[in-house]
């Protein structure tokens, strides 16, 4: 079995809450460093134009983006721990179903460190950057 | 929610039915001796009938008009085979003549609904495997060396 699953089998909500919140703090803070007067959120921002897009910055800034995709992987967590409990405590869930809702959380788990993964790398690849 | 692996919800209904579909010919072999049942009858042969339900509409698929399906068990019903006639005078269900009514319930065909039933439950257990590695390797894609 792949050792992911243990991973996201072990990992509970309320850490990835915290995670999120910490993930969210710190995106935050990397947007200010990076781009001072930009705004990540908006897909096609022109870079000099920073008035075009920046106005529904609360909305679809990226820090909530990630934060929104982070409370996804989080709910198919406590869906896979809600489903086990269920088994467990013989209510009517199937062993399947709890097997698949384990497997989600999973696989959202991977896709977010992933996202994780690439984040990091595009955040290395400018700090390198010569000035 | 998203769905991560393709085809899931369809093929944990399919499992779902399944599961019910052994629970029914479990019932049936274990009854194959059952000469009275509540209602004072010999026992019946119990048959599920699946039927294909429409899902929940994903709103990410609702431009190209494909809508999960569904297997559901319609209904579980009673075989109409008249019971087996076997002469057993001794026996506290035997009627007048001495007969006793046996349950029509063949074994061997009990048995060969339960290896199509686990061989489909495996089929679909397969869809999910191949599902799952679709998506990681998906995820593959973003990985450098």
């Amino acid at each position: 079995m792949n050792p992911l699953t243990a991973i996201g089998g072990s990992l509970n909500p309320q850490n990835l809450a915290m995670y999120a919140a910490k993930a969210q703090s710190m995106a935050t803070g990397a947007a200010d460093k990076v781009v001072p007067s930009g705004d990540l959120g908006a897909v096609q921002l022109p870079v000099d134009s920073p008035t075009v897009g920046g106005t529904g910055a609360t909305d679809s800034s990226f820090a909530s983006l990630l934060h929104d995709a982070v409370q996804e992987v989080s709910g198919k967590q406590a869906a896979a721990t809600a489903a086990v409990n269920g088994l467990l405590s013989g209510q009517n869930v199937s062993l399947h179903q709890a097997m698949i809702a384990m497997e989600e959380a999973s696989v959202s788990f991977q896709l977010m460190i992933e996202v994780r993964n690439k984040m990091l790398e595009g955040y290395q690849e400018i700090m390198r950057m010569q000035l | 929610m998203i769905d991560f692996i393709p085809g899931v919800s369809t093929t944990a209904s399919a499992l779902t039915a399944e599961r019910i579909r052994m629970d029914v010919i479990s019932q049936n072999i274990a009854n194959a001796n059952t000469t009275r049942t509540p209602s004072g009858q010999p026992y019946q042969r119990q048959q599920v009938t699946f039927e294909t339900v429409l899902g929940q509409q994903d709103q990410a698929d609702s431009a190209s008009g494909s809508q999960p399906r569904l297997i559901k068990v319609a209904r579980i019903q009673s075989d109409s085979r008249p019971p087996r006639m076997i002469y057993s005078p001794g026996h506290p269900d035997a009627n007048a003549q001495g007969m006793v009514a046996m349950p029509d319930i063949n074994t061997y065909e009990e048995m060969a609904d339960l290896i199509t039933s686990s061989r489909t439950y495996e089929a679909n257990l397969a869809v999910i495997h191949t599902g799952r590695s679709m998506t990681m390797q998906t995820l593959a894609i973003g990985r450098r060396s």
